[in-house]
């Protein structure tokens, strides 16, 4: 599969660690302090939008592997679908976990239902749905199709909850989060390029360790089985 | 997909309703219920004006009342193993995905046009006729979009060992941005007279989350019903 062309899990750590510890060094001395509002506490925002982006990416991947399991019924991707997802909501946990420190730093609240935050609570709880889903169906195949199944139609639910949530009255927070694109400054962008390279070599690190784990676990799984039919 | 085969399979179903009438008849008193303990629960000072709640009152107590339904509807089909015969037929998957589907929607609409008169009549002091049209338009959309995302998960969670545990867990999150548009639009018609022009993001907004789910459901329904 292509994510063995990435490299072995131990080079991505390593790359992960120099760009995420480089990115937290340029953080609090190279990169200037937040002009507007936001001054210190904006710092967390390079490890908080590397963060959700490697949440989504998690999705995606999941996604696209539920699509290829349809397709071909082979069980790697299942498998494949199955720790993505489950990276995923780790890093949409820590989503909420970060946001919320951003947001009672910024506005003085642990919990604003500011659109992203909203959405990323109802990702979490969708995800979690994932899991009990898994956890009802006994048989293999049906286990593996339903939830790929579920992982297909949980990914397109999440860009339609973004949007929805725009439908909300707007509560006392502005939505500040617009630390986006044009409106950042260079050394900004340098600094939060490499914690996003760092956060998405993480996640490709976790994904290639849970997945040999995870096939591990079903090999040892069919030599219990073996050996109980053997003895 | 046959015409024939979707109008027999819809027939079967709305026949045995009517026979039985246990969806029906439970779901409108789950309604009626819902709305009586909505007023108790709202109601904290006397002459409270809920015309604000009316919106997130209404759509609450759809969405359960759906999620009701939704899990008869199939778990009819499997506890006598009349659904084996169903696939057994030579009908196409999607065929049977959208009657079951349709038979959701009527049994839905059937609810919420007898529950909707006294809704009003509880909670509504204003008079609200000039704008029946688009709160009609915001139910149509959004009970569609409602029974094809419900049609698809119940078929899915009726194969699960949980059954009926499982259904409000997977379809409730997944259903929040039809809740989430249904309700500011429902609120906005009631409480500010909108009209068409100004509700146009959220009718939009029902019409692509329908669109989407009910290309979701024609792509997956198939992995959904199993052999």
């Amino acid at each position: 599969m292509a994510l063995k062309k990435l490299g072995s899990p131990a080079a991505l750590f390593v790359g992960a660690a120099a760009f995420l510890v480089t990115g937290l060094l340029l953080a609090f001395w190279y990169a200037p302090t937040d002009a507007s509002t936001m001054g210190f506490s904006q710092k967390i925002f390079y490890f908080h939008a590397p963060i959700a982006e490697c949440a989504l990416l998690a999705f995606a991947v999941a996604f696209v592997a539920a699509v290829q399991y349809l397709r071909t019924q082979k069980s790697v991707y299942d498998r494949l679908g199955y720790v993505s997802v489950r990276l995923g909501l780790l890093f949409s946990l820590l989503v909420m976990a970060t946001g919320m420190i951003w947001g009672k730093a910024a506005w003085g609240v642990w919990w604003a239902w500011e659109p992203r935050l909203t959405t990323f609570l109802v990702v979490c709880l969708l995800y979690a749905a994932y899991f009990v889903l898994r956890q009802t169906v006994e048989d293999e195949t049906r286990r593996a199709t339903f939830a790929a199944v579920f992982a297909i139609i949980a990914f397109v639910d999440v860009p339609l909850t973004f949007f929805a949530t725009r439908f909300m009255p707007a509560g006392l927070h502005p939505v500040v989060f617009t630390t986006g694109g044009a409106r950042m400054e260079g050394s900004m962008l340098f600094t939060f390029c490499l914690t996003m390279i760092g956060m998405t070599l993480l996640l490709a690190a976790l994904l290639r360790l849970e997945l040999a784990e995870q096939a591990l676990k079903e090999e040892l799984d069919e030599l219990k089985i073996r050996a109980e039919a053997g003895a | 997909m046959g015409r024939r085969q979707y109008a027999a399979i819809l027939r079967k179903d709305l026949i045995r309703e009517l026979r039985t009438r246990e969806m029906l008849v439970s779901m409108f008193l789950f309604v009626m219920l819902a709305l009586v303990i909505f007023h108790f629960a709202f109601s904290v000072r006397a002459g409270t004006d809920l015309t604000y709640f009316t919106g997130g009152m209404l759509w609450v107590t759809f969405v359960f009342g759906a999620l009701l339904g939704l899990n008869r509807s199939f778990a009819q089909e499997k506890d006598e193993a009349c659904l084996d015969g169903l696939l057994l037929c030579p009908v196409d998957r999607v065929t049977i995905f959208l009657a079951k589907m349709s038979g959701n929607l009527i049994y839905l609409l059937v609810i919420q046009v007898l529950a909707v008169p006294v809704f009003s009549l509880f909670f509504i002091k204003t008079s609200y006729a000039v704008h029946l049209g688009p709160f009609l338009l915001v139910v149509l959309l959004a009970d569609l979009g409602i029974c094809a995302l419900g049609t698809l998960l119940a078929t899915i969670s009726m194969s699960s060992r949980a059954r009926d545990l499982l259904l409000p867990i997977v379809f409730l999150p997944l259903v929040v941005p039809v809740l989430i548009a249904a309700t500011a639009a429902t609120t906005g018609i009631f409480a500010r007279g909108d009209g068409l022009g100004s509700l146009g993001g959220k009718l939009l907004f029902l019409a692509v989350y329908d669109a989407i789910f009910l290309v979701a459901a024609y792509g997956t329904y198939e992995f959904a019903i199993g052999e």
